[in-house]
């Protein structure tokens, strides 16, 4: 029964416009964002080259003073950047803060504000008529270094006062902190991440991740409005009464319809993801490798199904309990607050709706944060499911109070 | 298995205003029509019936099974609603396909059941029409379909002539009367000429109580010599 149940909901979804729009936007965003470049560009580094690409630092040093750089900028010009619900906010702080803040980057540099700021004018003095190059290069140099014997976690402290004197959202968080000081990468680096692109992620795995990236933007608020419209189907055709009034149990209806909803938005993900690996194979061969054939499903299923998973539910919790469409206005600020408040765009998972790995590769660094991705994504799979069961409940629950 | 509807007691308050005020009923094979002006309670009567709506106080059963038991009351009963629709982009078949699937009715049931009903309601060769083509007639034809596809003890039909032309209310009745000889029909309506055409056992329903069970030969003789007709010419009925 709930086979055939399933089937025509499939094709009652094959049969409404919001599908189809559905499919086409997200052909088109995937299309306009995916490039090739990465993969083009791709190739294995050589002994002697001036330039091998950049990676986030581990070193505690660089880290500490990649970010006092960013302060004795930002409290110069007394300008802060915030995200706090992910969209952005300048920050001016008061005298008062200032003088605050001013103690605390003197505790962490042993040096006074004044001083800090004579070195910044000194540092960049004759590049102001310079082209960006210049520019570019004095503000690769600059440093500012840390007071000796100032450890690690004085100068997290010192972060968090300023957090607070700042605010939420800010680059002095140690989620951003930690994500955000580059360093250019050794010959051994590069052939190391070079060598687990080819082996660990036979390429196409590193590719399908970039795929998800632009793929998982979009789908935290198209399924929204294809749940939204499945849930309302009964209501706009005034069909409720007769359907309630059936035998079927509410676990029946629900299901098939979340789930003929579910595989029908899957559908062009996959196969957008196939024709989007189809390069993979040449430059693998070109590598002398074996691409994973399968990464388009794999990758994708693990990375993106969860997230399609809990938009559909949610909407389809949203709209039963509501019999409106306010699920797409509750949904799209969560999508919204998901994608602007990560630090990073690689990485920096939590709980957060939308899984970024704006990047081609850096496998290494995802190895390290695959731990806290699955648990990112297995708990959108469990809160998916219990959104179902929820929705059940509520349909059961309307069914009996039709009025 | 009794064949009938018992309601004892039947009250329904939907917060502080009370739709069904201690109704007392019993409704056996046949037509049964409830009748009584728009407000009366008829829908909410049904609802209960028809397990859409829970009953604050009193005792229903339908052929012997409570009406907390809405499994099985779903699956005997067939429910025909006052504005009848389906999804407009389907056809007469797919909707009564569809429809079908949600009574549990299997893939061999279903092709043979499905022609047979659509032919039954006149609608076999309209089985192609979308629902979002066809007229309120055909709506309720394919509405009464639905409601006996997976062949109930009970149907349960609410305003089923309302806003149908003459010929239709005629089809449509006789088609209700063909249906009640091996099943309880319980016809819910405000047009007399409904009532007074198909059913020999009625009720009247007004502002939540029955103020009449019994025959429709019973409810003649009771308002005879109280009813009269005059012939009144259109100037005079301007004065």
């Amino acid at each position: 029964m709930f086979g055939v149940l399933f089937l025509k909901e499939c094709g009652q979804v094959l049969k409404s416009l919001v599908y189809y729009i559905y499919v086409a936007v997200f052909v088109f965003f995937v299309e306009s964002q995916l490039s090739g470049e990465g993969l083009a560009a791709l190739q294995e580094p050589m002994p002697g080259q001036s330039y091998y690409g950049e990676t986030v630092t581990q070193d505690k040093t660089l880290i500490m003073e990649g970010t006092l750089v960013d302060l004795v900028r930002d409290l110069s010009h007394n300008s802060f950047a915030t995200y706090p619900l992910g969209f952005y906010k300048g920050v001016s702080l008061t005298m008062e803060e200032r003088e605050q803040a001013e103690e605390i980057l003197s505790r962490c540099t042993g040096k006074s504000m004044d001083e800090l700021e004579e070195e910044m004018t000194m540092h960049f003095e004759g590049d102001a008529q310079s082209g960006m190059d210049v520019k570019m290069a004095a503000a690769a140099d600059y440093g500012v270094s840390v007071k000796e014997g100032f450890s690690y976690e004085e100068f997290e402290k010192a972060m968090q006062e300023i957090c607070h004197l700042v605010g939420r959202g800010s680059f002095y968080e140690k989620a951003s902190y930690e994500n955000r000081v580059y360093v250019p990468m050794t010959y051994e680096q590069a052939k190391e991440e070079f060598d687990s692109i080819c082996l660990k992620d036979h390429l196409t795995r590193a590719y399908m991740r970039l795929f998800c990236d632009y793929a998982g933007i979009v789908l935290a608020f198209l399924p929204i409005f294809a749940g939204v419209s499945g849930a309302l189907r009964d209501k706009r055709a005034k069909a409720q009464q007769v359907i309630y009034a059936k035998p079927a149990s509410g676990a029946l209806i629900v299901a098939s319809r979340y789930l003929a909803n579910l595989v029908m938005a899957a559908l062009p993900v996959i196969v957008a993801a196939f024709m989007v690996q189809q390069p993979c194979y040449e430059r693998a061969g070109a590598f002398g490798i074996h691409a994973d054939m399968w990464a388009f499903l794999t990758v994708p299923g693990v990375w993106l199904l969860p997230e399609i998973m809990i938009v559909l539910a949610a909407a389809f919790l949203i709209t039963e309990l509501t019999d409106s469409i306010g699920a797409v206005f509750v949904q799209a600020a969560w999508g919204i607050a998901s994608l602007f408040g990560a630090s990073t765009l690689v990485g920096d998972f939590g709980l957060r709706l939308v899984a970024r790995w704006n990047t081609f590769g850096k496998t290494m660094l995802y190895e390290s944060l695959k731990g806290e991705f699955l648990f990112n994504r297995g708990y959108y799979f469990v809160l998916a499911i219990v959104c179902v069961l929820l929705t059940v409940i509520v349909y059961e629950k309307k069914r009996k109070y039709v009025v | 298995m009794e064949m009938a509807i018992e309601i004892r007691n039947l009250t329904k308050n939907y917060g502080k205003k009370r739709a069904l005020s201690d109704v007392n009923l019993t409704i056996e094979k046949g037509m049964f029509g409830l009748l009584g002006p728009n407000g009366a309670g008829k829908t909410t009567l049904m609802k209960i019936l028809t397990t859409l709506v829970k009953k604050t106080e009193g005792e229903v059963k339908v052929c012997g099974v409570p009406v907390e038991n809405s499994g099985k009351i779903r699956n005997m009963t067939g429910y025909l609603p006052q504005d009848f629709s389906m999804y407009g982009n389907m056809s007469a078949y797919e909707a009564l396909d569809y429809l079908a699937v949600l009574s549990g009715m299997n893939g061999a049931e279903r092709k043979t059941k499905v022609p047979q009903m659509l032919e039954k309601v006149n609608l076999q060769e309209k089985r192609k029409v979308k629902v979002r083509a066809m007229s309120g007639g055909m709506k309720r034809r394919l509405g009464i379909a639905q409601a006996l596809i997976h062949d109930p003890k009970v149907l349960i039909v609410d305003e089923p002539t309302a806003g149908l032309d003459p010929e239709e209310r005629v089809r449509f009745r006789n088609l209700l009367c063909e249906t009640a000889k091996d099943r309880i029909v319980l016809l819910s309506t405000h047009i007399v000429g409904d009532i007074e055409a198909t059913c020999e056992n009625i009720a009247i329903l007004n502002q939540g109580e029955i103020c009449f069970h019994g025959r429709v030969a019973e409810l003649l003789s009771l308002v005879e010599g109280k009813v009269y007709s005059v012939e009144v010419p259109v100037t005079e009925l301007e004065k």
